[in-house]
């Protein structure tokens, strides 16, 4: 009875040591990567949630390659809710608990802007895969070491493409500005008035309205007095689908250019499908943009049959593929490694497209408006457009 | 031309939204004088607790949205119903958490209980549906009606329909009946009307009630047009309270013509410069009150808060 009883203990006691043995072991065979974006709260949510199914599926890629220094890949996931302190928090436990080699994320500009001291000091590269504001990575371009990248849109860039379309598009030469009262509408008209003034060309009418504003009928009867043919609207989706609701009662359609919050559903549920599919906005990428999405596209959509807004999603990949890269290259997961090797990377196939030497000391925009297409919803999809007037767009165009 | 018509017609629809909800405030405010300073908050369980409603008996989780087909008249007719009768039900909890300790003592107690009141509302309605807004579609269909040129959707039609009823029969029921009396007298004097035999506490609960079904009903009816969210409450309540002010918190169709008032204004001077419409409305709301303290259609020298 007692030998059993002390083979038994004897056997726990072996369970435990090689349990405690096998923990760490089992750490140092994983690198962990942060995800901290808002997946459920603001009108842009769905692009952090297509963005963690990128996220998550070149995760799999990889390790199903064997990872990355012989290591497997793992995903730390957090939902900011986009609310600043919780995202401050998510990222102090990312670094500091989880260890994480890397973060990607997040969601809303404004996040970002309130914790970028964090990774920035503690020297864990963040590359945002979604958050558009400018200042994002030129916060710390000054400092020896810029920690914080971006394979995503940038306001300034695709508000160029927009202001190029409108020009060729428009037949009078009359461009005019609707925007929100928001941080993000105003910065938006701010960088537009100073784009067209690089064109030579003053809009005719620069209108604003309050962010929770359902009628714009007034600001957009100025629009039509002042013979406006291309409208920018420097608002998210939701405010965009008001302007073209308050279009349809005055029964009166400019071409509408609006930014890439379009690609959110708010857009398509509260403008309708019909009336949805008279705006042109800025992408990055299409489900339908090159073989390597059309594949991604599929393969997420088979799993993930609700999935919105393939962008971010897109976006999400070649951010994980990027940093899986630059530790390889590192040899390392030390924050400051990987950082040099992210500025000196060379040729690595994503999804949007083939980077080569995508970031350096001065550009931490993997993307930049040579890369983005325009696009619209089409039969509740976003579907590329390629018109005569994408088509004559050149790069002397994209003035910023 | 075209653009005036186009902004007459938007100002009376946006107009009776904050018409429909200065009538909560008239309610209770010629009960008590006090109202709901919450009522904003109010809209919210107001529109997404029909809305969830919906959104169960289509078979979907209580959020997320609505697919027009989802939407018929006579489901958002029930669904309504049940909402003006779920935040009627949560007007006697007002009362009894936010009004009654305070009410009759003086004092500006109950302005903070109200507001407070509102913002546990709305934040428990945060925790049940998260911040992110519900688009709903009209059932009256998304199709533009057209009046010489000027474009109104079928759903604004209804909203001013409901809030013209609802002015009208707050009118009669004022004037006219037992009841309206009684809560005329109840304002006037409650020991008095407690001496004559009429239910204080019941008169006031019931005005109470009425004004915070208003509330779920404006928040059902706006809906389709704001979008149901945790957030659509505080910018219209605002407004709507305005209105009260410059058509006569005293009266029904003060407020109501308070509400067109301020709507119409809103949209001409949008016409002009929109950022000069705040401006506007609170320089109109300063020079009605200096020239007649009681609102346009309201009693002469009430107390203003």
């Amino acid at each position: 009875m007692t030998t059993l009883l002390s083979r038994r203990m004897l056997g726990a006691l072996l369970v435990t040591t090689s349990l405690s043995l096998a923990a760490p072991a089992l750490a140092q065979n994983e690198i962990k990567i942060g995800y901290n974006a808002d997946q459920s709260a603001s009108g842009v949510a769905e692009l952090g949630i297509a963005g963690l199914y990128g996220f998550q599926a070149a995760i799999e890629d990889i390790n199903a390659k064997g990872g990355v220094l012989g290591r497997k890949l793992v995903g730390v996931v957090r939902d900011d809710v986009a609310s600043p302190p919780k995202s401050i928090q998510n990222m102090n436990e990312l670094i500091d608990n989880e260890k994480v080699a890397a973060v990607v994320g997040p969601t809303n500009s404004g996040n970002a802007l309130a914790w970028l001291h964090i990774p920035q000091q503690k020297k864990v590269p963040v590359i945002s895969h979604v958050a558009t504001a400018t200042d994002i990575t030129a916060r710390y371009m000054k400092e020896p070491q810029n920690y914080i990248f971006r394979v995503s849109m940038v306001d300034r860039e695709q508000l160029a493409l927009l202001a190029a379309y409108a020009i060729k598009a428009s037949k009078s030469g009359n461009i005019a500005i609707v925007a929100d009262t928001t941080g993000y509408g105003q910065a938006a008209t701010k960088d537009l008035l100073e784009i067209l003034t690089l064109h030579g060309v003053k809009p005719v009418a620069v209108e604003k309205f309050g962010p929770k504003d359902t009628d714009m009928t007034s600001q957009l009867a100025k629009v039509k007095a002042a013979g406006a043919d291309m409208v920018i609207s420097g608002s998210l989706g939701d405010a965009t689908a008001q302007v073209l609701k308050s279009m349809e009662k005055m029964d009166y359609y400019p071409g509408l250019l609006s930014t890439w919050g379009s690609i959110n559903t708010p857009l398509i549920n509260i403008a309708g499908p019909k009336l949805a599919e008279k705006t042109i906005f800025a992408a990055s990428t299409t489900e339908d943009a090159n073989e390597r999405a059309v594949a991604l596209h599929k393969r997420l959509i088979a799993k993930h049959p609700n999935m919105p807004a393939f962008v971010s999603a897109a976006q999400g990949y070649d951010a994980v593929t990027l940093i899986a890269a630059a530790i390889a290259q590192a040899n390392s997961t030390d924050g400051d490694k990987i950082q040099k090797a992210l500025e000196n990377l060379g040729k690595v196939q994503g999804i949007i497209k083939a980077y080569d030497k995508p970031f350096s000391k001065e550009q931490h925009e993997a993307l930049g408006v040579a890369d983005f297409h325009l696009a619209q919803w089409k039969d509740g999809r976003v579907v590329k457009v390629d018109n005569a007037i994408v088509k004559s767009l050149t790069a002397a165009d994209l003035k910023r | 031309m075209t653009a005036i018509l186009q902004a007459l017609a938007s100002g009376l629809a946006l107009g009776a939204i904050y018409g429909l909800i200065a009538l909560g405030f008239n309610i209770t405010y010629a009960t008590t004088k006090t109202f709901n300073f919450g009522q904003g908050a109010f809209l919210v369980p107001g529109s997404l607790v029909g809305i969830s409603l919906l959104l169960l008996a289509a078979g979907k989780p209580h959020w997320g949205n609505l697919a027009p087909s989802e939407m018929t008249l006579l489901s958002y007719a029930l669904a309504t119903l049940a909402s003006v009768a779920i935040v009627g039900a949560i007007g006697v909890v007002l009362y009894y958490c936010a009004i009654k300790p305070f009410v009759g003592a003086g004092g500006l107690n109950w302005v903070l209980s109200t507001i407070g009141f509102g913002i546990i509302l709305q934040n428990a309605a945060l925790a049940v549906w998260g911040p992110a807004s519900i688009a709903v579609p009209s059932p009256l269909g998304n199709e533009v009606w057209r009046i010489a040129g000027a474009g109104i959707r079928p759903q604004e039609v209804l909203i001013a329909v409901v809030a013209i009823s609802v002015m009208v029969g707050l009118d009669l029921v004022l004037r006219k009946t037992r009841f309206g009396k009684a809560l005329r007298a109840v304002a006037f004097n409650p020991q008095a009307a407690a001496i004559v035999g009429i239910n204080v506490e019941k008169i006031v609960i019931i005005a109470f009630v009425i004004s915070s079904s208003l509330a779920g009903l404006a928040g059902m009816l706006i809906a389709p047009i704001t979008t149901a969210s945790v957030f659509i409450g505080l910018g219209v309540a605002l407004k709507a309270f305005s209105a009260a002010i410059v058509g006569g918190l005293t009266s029904p169709r003060g407020c109501m013509l308070g509400g067109f008032l301020l709507g119409i204004i809103e949209a001409l001077v949008g016409l002009w410069r929109a950022e000069m419409r705040e401006i506007t409305i609170f320089l109109l709301i300063i020079i009605v009150l200096v020239l007649r303290p009681g609102g346009l259609m309201g009693a002469r020298s009430v107390e203003k808060i």
